[in-house]
């Protein structure tokens, strides 16, 4: 009898462990490649259910306790794509006593770190209190997908309310279409020309911003310069796809009209003409914008005159420049350029259900309004900080300098350059448009399919990548 | 009737009983795991069902329309998944092959007791080890070895070999080449371990005869070794053709998920994983599982059934 009973005890143990298995495994995002194709599907629509129905019932209860502070969640997730504000978190937010951040950090290619969101904020209602989305990091290209709908909350309910200090278009971004403000972004980022001091001499004779500024300020005279750059042996670009945000911010028209058909604004053609001209003539390379071999062209022997990018580009993506050794820090400068746009930005978004709305408000407020804090970024961390006062103090302050630009007051051209950038004509989908673009007609730049092709092959990807965007036949 | 025998009598049946308990849980895990998720993929791929930013779309029953739409020529006249099948096919053939040839060669030295290969124990390790490393970490370093500024094409221009740098992730040929040069150093120790196990359970008696009988090694593995290794060898490719038709993460990583050049080195996974992943399109991928599951299901039975014949109807002419 006993025999029989721990027979029984053993297979049945053994089937609900198997059970278990088969019932939680969540949605993967990077399949494995032993799983059958079927079987990838079907434990994202079952997975929650097993694990939340008991949180979901304490939830209710403690949405409402949540108001008050002292009831608040003790663990504060935050999702990312990169560790860029991470940085700036750890340094300058002081986190409440007894509260854990974690990040949860997927990077941004392919649209992996949306994914990975989108998983979270949909089953933001289910998830136990600490594991609920507190806070996420958005970017501009894709951060109307989330201002725009009800999975973030309005900030101003949660105490967030002074943006008289921030950039009009940084509250803009983050607004739904009823003007509810979403969230707020700790940085402003117009872009701008950033080139080598050396090469500029060379190429132009003088590497004085302002001088270099009226010998590059149109397309005409840019493209002009490209060949005189070309004459002396450098590249004008660093990338086929250098110039594009110049361009794609520009845009008069969204990506898709009100029928969900995709255009091509004119913008994107004239970036699409210029490019063909500039691999034509040599004078730009056919890497992308974050390949390895275009980053080896920041290197001191590198044979680039012109990059393109917001504070935070230089700050966190010019490495190679900044490298003690082979790098040439010091040797550039910034200038407005061709014409004025902006690029990226990272945006903290408030999504709705959070049970640390005080936390999080308070980490808004301190990014935007500290103007200790604001202060630092710019002073520490050399970036353009979305706080219209500090930024003006520094840029009046002649002692202020970056000395990866040999002394020139960032800050000061920045701020100049605020008051043309416009927030419009964005959608839900530019991220990866514009990422599926460059990426098919990289293939073109690089001779492997003639320009018909890439851009067929680019209408394949977005009516797999979005089956609501009609694509031209 | 003895007591004995009555003992038996009673207990086989209930043994029987025990047994069928026991294999409970395989069966349970198989309907669980695999079965419902199949049929669920059935049921999904006659759905539109996807989501527009956090939207969601449907589901709404269009019968086989994804279907239909699978298969429609897309706007330069190719039918995209029939061009990925192609891609795929071609990719597992080019790693397949040799990964059998060499799986079959190493095989059949280390069991050889006239070569007695020393420390057999250390190759077998060091062929497996491949294995162990995570796919997608031997694409992404693959991809870093031969990038434009990768260490592969310093070395070329060091050399002088070249006069610029070549773009291997941008030639059809080398990006193939690649995939399947990864695919074959992977699984190369695997099948190497597999038809090893296979040649050890043939009965040594009949190497020994076939030597007495002054057959030549190519004679002994051709007449002796080969047709006995039949089963393992049918399970070996078929298992092997399952995991190449399945392929995805060393081409998704190696061509940053867009199969370049010109979306020929894109498989058929590859395709369903851009279905997928943005805007989780159920209704088109669950059909593009469909198609999957039928081809890989008719190709097992192809190669099964060409493998298996011969082996049921030994040649009667043959003079051994």
């Amino acid at each position: 009898m006993k025999k029989k009973l721990t027979a029984i005890l053993t297979a049945s143990a053994m089937v609900a462990a198997l059970c278990a298995c088969g019932g939680s495994q969540p949605a993967a995002t990077t399949a494995a490649p032993a799983e059958t194709p079927a079987a990838t599907e079907a434990p994202a629509t079952e997975a929650p259910a097993a694990e939340t129905e008991a949180a979901a019932e304490t939830e209710a209860a403690e949405t409402e306790a949540a108001a008050e502070e002292s009831s608040e969640g003790k663990v504060f997730n935050i999702y990312a794509w990169n560790e860029e504000f991470k940085g700036f978190f750890e340094k300058y937010y002081k986190v409440p006593d007894g509260v854990t951040v974690n990040w949860i950090i997927t990077p941004s290619d392919n649209g992996a770190y949306q994914q990975k969101l989108d998983e979270a904020l949909l089953n933001q209602e289910n998830a136990a209190d600490d594991d609920k989305v507190d806070m996420f990091l958005a970017e501009a290209d894709y951060i109307l997908k989330y201002a725009g709908s009800d999975a973030t909350q309005d900030i101003t309910k949660i105490g967030v309310t002074d943006f008289s200090n921030t950039y009009n278009y940084t509250v803009q971004a983050a607004s739904d279409a009823n003007g509810v403000v979403k969230g707020v972004s700790f940085q402003c980022c117009p872009s701008a020309l950033i080139y080598r001091r050396s090469i500029a001499e060379d190429v132009l004779g003088t590497s004085e911003p302002d001088e270099v500024q009226a010998k590059l300020d149109s397309w005409e005279k840019f493209n002009a310069v490209a060949a005189d750059a070309k004459a002396k042996g450098y590249y004008m670009t660093p990338s086929f796809a250098e110039t594009y945000r110049v361009f794609s911010n520009n845009c008069t028209t969204p990506w898709v009209d009100a029928d969900n058909n995709l255009q091509f604004d004119p913008q994107i053609e004239a970036w699409m003409d210029q490019t063909d001209e500039f691999i034509k003539n040599g004078y730009t390379l056919t890497a992308g914008i974050w390949d390895d071999e275009k980053n080896a062209q920041m290197f001191a022997d590198g044979k680039t005159m012109c990059f393109f990018g917001p504070a935070w580009y230089f700050n966190f993506c010019m490495g190679n420049a900044q490298d003690p050794e082979k790098g040439c820090s010091g040797d550039w400068a910034i200038t407005e350029g061709p014409a004025a746009h902006f690029w990226g930005g990272t945006w903290l978004m408030a999504p709705a259900g959070t049970d640390n709305p005080t936390m999080l408000a308070d980490i808004m407020n301190t990014f935007i309004n500290d103007e200790e804090v604001c202060s630092a970024l710019v002073e520490n961390e050399a970036q353009f900080s979305n706080n219209q006062a500090v930024n003006a103090k520094f840029a009046a302050d002649e002692s202020y300098g970056n000395e990866f630009l040999g002394g020139q007051n960032d800050v000061a051209v920045f701020s100049a350059m605020t008051d043309n950038i416009v927030w419009e004509n964005h959608t839900i989908y530019d991220q990866l448009l514009n990422e599926g673009l460059q990426n098919q007609m990289q293939e073109y730049y690089k001779g492997s399919v003639d320009k018909e092709t890439a851009l067929k092959n680019f209408y394949n990807y977005v009516n797999e990548t979005y089956p609501a965007i009609v694509t031209p036949q | 009737m003895s007591k004995e025998e009555k003992v038996l009598k009673k207990k086989s049946p209930r043994n029987a009983k025990w047994g069928y308990i026991f294999i409970i849980p395989f069966f349970a895990a198989y309907i669980c795991c695999t079965l419902i998720p199949q049929l669920m993929t059935f049921y999904n791929s006659l759905f539109m069902n996807y989501r527009d930013g956090l939207t969601q779309v449907g589901p709404k029953f269009v019968g086989l329309q994804n279907f239909v739409k699978l298969f429609s020529p897309d706007n330069s006249g190719t039918i995209g998944i029939l061009k990925y099948f192609g891609n795929t096919i071609i990719l597992w053939l080019m790693g397949a092959i040799p990964q059998i040839v060499v799986a079959m060669l190493l095989a059949v030295f280390f069991t050889s007791y006239r070569l007695n290969i020393k420390g057999q124990q250390f190759f077998k390790t060091v062929i497996y080890m491949p294995n162990l490393i995570m796919a997608s970490a031997f694409s992404m370093l693959f991809f870093t070895l031969f990038s434009p500024v990768g260490p592969v094409n310093q070395l070329l221009l060091g050399a002088g070999w070249v006069d610029k740098a070549v773009d291997f992730l941008n030639i059809k040929i080398s990006v193939r080449v690649l995939i399947s040069l990864m695919n074959f150093l992977m699984w190369f120790g695997n099948t190497t371990i597999l038809l090893m196990a296979g040649i050890q359970g043939i009965d040594q008696s009949l190497f020994d005869a076939a030597m007495v009988d002054g057959a030549s090694s190519t004679q002994t593995f051709f007449r002796v070794t080969l047709p006995l290794l039949r089963p393992i060898l049918i399970y070996t490719v078929i298992t092997a053709m399952i995991g190449g038709i399945q392929m995805f993460d060393v081409p998704q990583i190696l061509t940053k998920g867009i199969g370049m050049p010109n979306r020929t080195s894109m498989t058929v996974v590859m395709y369903l994983n851009n279905y997928l992943t943005t805007s989780k399109n159920y209704g088109m991928a669950g059909a593009v599982s469909v198609v999957l599951f039928i081809i890989s299901a008719a190709l097992s039975l192809v190669v099964y059934s060409s493998l298996s014949r011969q082996y049921k109807k030994p040649a009667r002419h043959r003079k051994y």
